[in-house]
């Protein structure tokens, strides 16, 4: 059935991993960043974070080209069946593609009150299946505003318990003034040891990431959530 | 159901591939990457910018990258061109009426030097639809005998039935490999 092949999900995200340790993780815990003009992050020091970040390391306000994440998907490549969506309501232009916006999985944001940063914060919770997915497409759609945006990377890192599971660097190039935008990376999920995997069902939330998109290696976005694996586990205890 | 395979690890460096998909707006572009990626392509809207799969096929990873179409998004075309190993041209074949147009865009792409050595893919695209060109018409139309300066293939495609789609890809992935990695 298939038209593509694939392999395993390896090299440069794991790679990034390897070469990069220590201190920068440091620069997280002083309270920096938070200026409008710059944030002095940059992709090298994102990349060497060891571990999750305390606070977000930008404003809301350091977005100042309108970049709007509309939609997180993933599916399992394998079945081709959905296992997340959330999506933004469509809120400006006509009608006439008001039909796609509305996929009605409710944000599970797990801390209402703190609005500032609530578009900023996803909380993700999957069965203890999602864990032994083979091939999975995660796909992001976004909006950008009126002015053209020259270099848009993202840099993503995953950790359990404080431990880097994966990076993810990838940049999206150009993106068209006034543009709706998808990128789905598909890859293999990593097989996890068994012990690890029964350690991040039994400690929901432990699993997190930081996301860091940047325009011309300047830090405009942090976005952050995590993950649980129990469901559908819960009613047991 | 997915339409991907697995194929066994890769073990060297990783090898990147850029493909850029061009092609008037409505030719397919979004069908086809939809349907190789095994998505549903029943509910596929106009692209209003672009759209990237990045996945990994025979080895390399490959970075495919489908911008839209429509006339005042083609001025932007020009910021996709960088370190662009592959560009497939997807053709409307049943939309006679623009096959002029088709070919005038596509001529303009080839004397641009950011693509200057691109392997050039060729998808006669909806070869499903009654009345639609065949390909070797469109090949004449589009004056493909004239490319001297890129590796050039056409196939008669349809989004709808898969026809040709991996073979097309299949070539395209080939051809690249051979001009910039084995060089190596």
């Amino acid at each position: 059935m298939s038209l593509l092949d694939k392999q395993t999900a390896d090299t440069r995200d794991n790679g990034a991993a390897d070469t990069t340790t220590t201190t920068t993780s440091k620069a997280v815990d002083e309270p920096q960043g938070v200026s409008q003009e710059s944030t002095g992050i940059t992709p090298e020091m994102v990349l060497g974070f060891t571990s999750i970040t305390d606070s977000y390391l930008c404003t809301p306000e350091a977005n100042t080209y309108g970049i709007d994440f509309t939609k997180f998907h993933i599916r399992d490549i394998d079945t081709g069946l959905t296992l997340f969506e959330i999506a933004k309501p469509p809120v400006l232009k006509s009608d006439a593609d008001g039909e796609k916006g509305g996929e009605r999985v409710a944000p599970q944001t797990a801390d209402e009150t703190k609005d500032s940063n609530a578009g900023r914060y996803v909380r993700y919770q999957f069965t203890p299946q999602f864990l032994k997915l083979k091939n999975v497409g995660a796909t992001v759609e976004f909006m950008t505003g009126s002015k053209p945006i020259r270099r848009f990377r993202m840099i993503e890192k995953h950790y359990f318990k404080n431990q880097l599971l994966k990076t993810f660097d990838f940049e999206f190039g150009f993106c068209i003034p006034n543009s709706r935008n998808s990128c789905e990376h598909i890859y293999e999920f990593p097989e996890l040891p068994a012990e690890l995997a029964a350690e991040m069902i039994a400690n929901p939330f432990e699993t997190k990431s930081d996301s860091f998109y940047f325009v011309n290696d300047e830090l405009v976005m942090h976005n952050k959530a995590d993950y649980a694996y129990n469901g559908g586990l819960e009613q047991k205890e | 159901m997915g339409l991907l395979t697995i194929l066994k690890k890769l073990k060297q460096k990783e090898k990147e591939m850029r493909i850029l998909m061009l092609g008037l707006d409505n030719a397919g572009k979004t069908t086809i990457v939809k349907r190789l990626m095994g998505e549903p392509i029943d509910t596929i809207s106009p692209t209003l910018g672009f759209n990237i799969k990045t996945m990994d096929h025979k080895g390399y990873k490959l970075n495919v990258w489908d911008v839209g179409g429509q006339k005042s998004l083609r001025t932007y075309w020009k910021n996709y061109f960088e370190s662009t190993d592959g560009l497939i041209w997807v053709v409307d074949s049943a939309d006679r009426r623009r096959l002029e147009d088709c070919k005038e865009e596509m001529h303009k792409l080839l004397q641009e030097e950011r693509l200057e050595g691109a392997t050039l893919l060729i998808f006669a695209n909806k070869q499903d639809l009654p009345g639609a060109v065949t390909a070797e018409d469109i090949a004449q139309i589009l004056d493909l005998e004239s490319i001297k300066t890129h590796h050039w293939k056409i196939y008669k495609a349809s989004a709808i039935t898969a026809e040709n789609l991996l073979e097309g890809i299949n070539w395209i992935v080939e051809d690249i490999s051979k001009r910039v990695f084995y060089n190596d």
